[in-house]
């Protein structure tokens, strides 16, 4: 089972289960919330054999596709009190609950702003150590890429979560997800990973990659 | 090439001299690596003014118009003020983040401006640093303004929602 360490304990998120364990300073507790891999792509990723997905304590995360925040909470847990997550989302609708969200972990920046339009949001931001990407738009790797060129520090990490049909619908999975490794490529980044989510979605695929802002990769 | 460099933070604006860019391509790995080290980028470019934001209302009214790329009148006068002392003969031009900004900026103050890959880099090396960079800033203070105004810019986005269908009154 999949758990991150609860950053605000005594309160789940969305209703998910915690689980509290002896182990705490001074013989308190220390409480976990569980991570449904069938609710958060990245904890899909994470079971579905990501070796690294550079989300650590203390990083910072640029996270697109925040949607109501749910996924962005245990990454906010992983981060820690030290780390920040800066979480764009688009629509007004999840953006509404996001803010709740981030009004009890205080290291989540919420933004409710187009991931296409990175200059909108520049004074928000600072050097990030990630971009972490759940879109489901068609041209989501030139936004990783756009958002990279602004905020990924050089040697920085994205990890992308990618559906076939979001792309198009009419080709292979397996070529549809080459087809946006290349754009990566094309973007300065080196793949390092890619898994499939299987069982947990079908027809997705989780990509890593290093920025390499000093080489051309085509 | 950008002779200064503007730098828009949720702490307040910042006015850079570049000092020390010389024709290094900005995607080599030396160039990369000089701008991490921020005991080389501080030879790269000096801060000329910082200009931090008086109150919350101050800082959302300024995102907001950065945002759309205009011009108002704070960043007219810091601008004016920082950049018209400065000699003559050498001719400004201001290197920004914002091509759209940029041609605001052009067209509203006569500075020549730049949005090349090359002033990138620089704003990227000013983006790691800021913290260090922008004297006066405690180190969490740029962390608590990126909170604060995340919140408020965001919030402000969902109350001038047009699709009123997302817009319940709670």
């Amino acid at each position: 089972m999949l758990v991150t360490k609860n950053l605000v304990p005594g309160e789940s998120v969305y209703g998910e289960k915690r689980i509290s364990i002896e182990g705490g300073v001074d013989g308190t507790k220390v409480e976990y919330r569980v991570w449904n891999p069938f609710r958060s792509k990245l904890a899909a990723g994470v079971l579905g054999g990501l070796d690294n997905i550079y989300i650590k304590p203390g990083a910072k995360v640029l996270y697109l596709g925040a949607a109501s925040g749910t996924s962005v909470s245990h990454v906010a847990d992983i981060v820690g009190p030290e780390g920040t997550v800066y979480a764009v989302e688009f629509s007004p609708r999840s953006g509404r609950d996001l803010i709740n969200m981030a009004k009890k972990r205080t290291n989540v920046i919420p933004i409710v702003e187009d991931a296409r339009l990175p200059n909108r949001y520049r004074m928000l931001l600072s050097i990030v150590d990630v971009i972490f990407a759940d879109v489901a738009q068609p041209d989501q790797a030139r936004i990783v890429v756009y958002n990279a060129q602004y905020f990924l520090k050089d040697g920085g990490h994205c990890v992308v979560s990618i559906k076939a049909s979001c792309i198009d619908s009419t080709a292979p999975p397996d070529t549809v997800f080459a087809g946006e490794v290349e754009k990566l490529r094309e973007g300065q980044f080196k793949p390092l990973e890619q898994v499939t989510l299987e069982p947990y979605e079908r027809d997705h695929a989780m990509v890593s990659a290093v920025y390499q802002r000093h080489v051309k990769h085509n | 090439m950008a002779t200064h460099l503007l730098f828009e933070s949720s702490s307040g604006y910042a006015v850079f001299e570049v000092k020390l860019a010389e024709d290094i391509g900005s995607k080599s790995r030396e160039m990369q690596d000089s701008i991490k080290d921020l005991g080389k980028f501080g030879k790269m470019v000096s801060l000329v003014s910082f200009s931090p934001f008086k109150t919350a209302a101050q800082a959302l009214e300024n995102i907001n118009d950065i945002s759309e790329g205009v011009l108002n009148e704070s960043l007219q006068n810091l601008l004016e003020l920082n950049l018209s002392k400065t000699s003559k003969k050498s001719k400004v031009v201001l290197g920004i983040a914002d091509p759209i900004l940029g041609k605001s900026i052009k067209d509203g103050l006569g500075f020549g401006v730049d949005a090349s890959e090359k002033t990138q880099d620089l704003i990227r090396g000013i983006r790691l640093h800021a913290s260090k960079l922008l004297t006066g800033l405690q180190t969490d203070d740029l962390k608590k303004a990126q909170l604060g105004l995340g919140h408020s810019y965001s919030r402000a986005k969902l109350k001038f929602n047009v699709n009123r269908i997302d817009n319940m009154i709670i």
